[in-house]
């Protein structure tokens, strides 16, 4: 008796280390699915996947757009592609160098795996302290994974791959080397961390919002029919871009007035987060790194020279 | 009667844990250590009109705020004096009030690892007030060398002072930055060179408060002070290398 209690026991653990991504691949257009992550932060519970990953099946391979938080974040994708189509994953499209989108990239070690030249260079300077900040918040599920560094650079323009044609769109919004990529076949745009939905935006590497502002407006612009975001639910309609204008310009509007009002960045955090945000994960909790990052710009900004 | 022993143990059970919640905030290991070495074990009390405030966590170890008030301490304030417990360089500053300067400081610092953060109000009562804060950080901020040495010509910028005067609440809030790299002799290769001593005068030249910095200080040392009332006020710096640096508010 005892002893199948601990059986039991031991299985239950087996099990919940095992704890799977459960990934579910969502057709949004004509063979194109995406995975859509939580709107949550990094936890050892999720695992990472906060992010939304997105491939695409052609006549000839599948392009992946990004590749997830982990190596096993990875796998579990390469089995749900495996679900889908028998076509091999050729080419894997980075949109930005942060952890969760480009951490997949072991699982598919005969993919082209293709990025911007200043999104290489980051991820060269910054990748391994980001894997291993990685270990720090989503724990076990990180196990054996690594940088891959890009073995292909993107250039902005048309892409084609095989008779498969793809926009890329070189921006610098959200990490200061963006890439947008704008599907004419389907309508359908990956926007990469430009654009975050019902999810706070994280501004740890922006330029600036006056930056992040004029991207959206050249993504607006474009012929989309549907938008992925980086973050939060696939959408048909605009409300992704109202919601970004919106609460950058809140974001920017607070820091302004702050700086002008002589705040120092303990009150600036505590700011409450406006009503009409309230559905918008994570609020308070970017507003503090926000502050953090962006603050001391604006306090520049306001400030004169005293010295004499 | 057995019920009532009964609601009475829990109610004793109930306000112990209230009470070990209350000053459990303020116990951390290296409190005696300090108490002895920095306060010289003279009397003190946890005083929660000494507010300590910071973010739950440091996004930016090298540049972590934190905003100290403790205006609601009645009395006169002697000495103030700011660390950080678990830093190598655990002491942020000491500051010798005058009659004018507020008991509300701003400074941002260094953390290296998740830290008790004390702020210590010596008042005219005898007893120093000690108020608690934590930081929670992945660490790293106190050997990562400063940002501006890797900008060329930051030397030709080194004290500068930017800021300025907002009156509100009936005070005088100065806000200022000073260029300065703040180097902590941690990182390889490059000495200790940071502001270490500071003075907020009136026109006159009378001081206001003087304060004793140490290298905990962030780089570009950003810090917020208030005088009573409607002010105008000169700052004057000097960095452990001899060059002074003013600035005029």
């Amino acid at each position: 008796m005892l002893r199948l209690v601990c059986g039991a026991i031991l299985l239950g653990y087996c099990l919940m280390a095992q704890a799977a991504y459960d990934l579910q691949p969502k057709l949004v257009a004509d063979n194109t699915w995406v995975l859509e992550g939580s709107t949550g932060n990094f936890s050892k519970e999720n695992g990472g996947n906060i992010v939304n990953i997105a491939f695409i099946v052609t006549d000839t391979q599948v392009i992946l757009i990004d590749s997830g938080p982990s190596f096993a974040y990875g796998r579990e994708l390469a089995e749900a592609i495996r679900q889908i189509t028998d076509k091999p994953v050729g080419t894997i499209l980075l949109t930005h160098h942060h952890p969760d989108h480009m951490l997949g990239s072991q699982a598919f070690p005969h993919a082209r795996v293709a990025a911007l030249a200043s999104t290489a260079q980051l991820m060269q300077e910054e990748g391994d302290a980001m894997a291993e900040n990685m270990y720090r918040m989503v724990g076990d599920r990180m196990r054996g994974t690594e940088v891959v560094m890009p073995d292909s650079i993107l250039e902005p323009g048309l892409l084609e791959l095989d008779d498969y044609r793809l926009q890329l769109l070189q921006l610098h919004g959200h990490t200061n080397a963006d890439l947008a990529i704008f599907d004419p076949q389907t309508g359908v745009l990956f926007a990469g961390d430009l654009v975050f939905y019902q999810r706070a935006v994280s501004t740890a590497h922006t330029p600036g919002i006056a930056v992040w502002l004029q991207d959206l407006d050249t993504l607006a612009a474009l012929p989309w029919t549907v938008i992925v975001p980086g973050h939060g639910p696939v959408a048909g309609n605009d409300a992704p871009f109202q919601q970004m204008r919106d609460y950058l310009g809140w974001l920017d509007q607070l820091l302004t007035t702050a700086a002008a009002r002589g705040d120092d960045m303990n009150r600036v955090m505590r700011s409450p987060v406006p009503e009409r945000f309230a559905g918008i994960s994570l609020a308070g909790y970017e507003l503090i790194r926000t502050v953090s990052h962006l603050y001391p710009a604006y306090e520049q900004a306001y400030w004169q020279s005293l010295s004499e | 009667m057995y019920k009532s022993l009964l609601a009475g143990l829990l109610l004793g059970t109930c306000t112990t844990l209230l009470h070990a919640e209350e000053t459990s905030r303020h116990t951390s290991t290296m409190w005696d250590y300090y108490h002895q070495r920095l306060l010289d074990n003279q009397e003190f009390v946890f005083d929660d009109r000494v507010q300590v405030n910071t973010p739950p966590f440091a996004e930016d170890a090298r540049q972590v705020p934190l905003e100290i008030d403790a205006r609601a301490l009645p009395g006169t304030t002697r000495k103030i004096m700011l660390w950080a417990e678990l830093n190598p360089i655990p002491q942020i500053m000491v500051v010798t009030p005058g009659e004018q300067l507020e008991n509300l400081i701003a400074v941002r610092i260094r953390v290296e690892q998740a830290t008790p953060i004390r702020a210590a109000f010596l008042q005219d009562d005898g007893l120093w007030h000690v108020g608690t804060g934590h930081i929670e950080a992945a660490g790293g901020g106190c050997t990562a060398p400063s940002v501006i040495r890797a900008e060329e010509g930051w030397e030709k910028h080194v004290g500068e002072i930017f800021g300025a005067r907002h009156l509100r609440d009936n005070s005088s809030f100065l806000r200022m930055r000073i260029s300065h790299p703040m180097d902590n002799g941690l990182s390889g290769g490059i000495p200790e060179y940071f502001v270490d001593h500071a003075q907020l005068r009136d026109e006159s030249g009378r001081v206001l408060a003087d304060f004793e910095l140490f290298a905990s200080v962030s780089e570009n040392p950003t810090l917020t002070l208030a005088l009573k009332g409607e002010q105008q006020a000169r700052l004057w710096a000097r960095d452990n290398n001899g060059n002074e640096f003013n600035a005029r508010f």
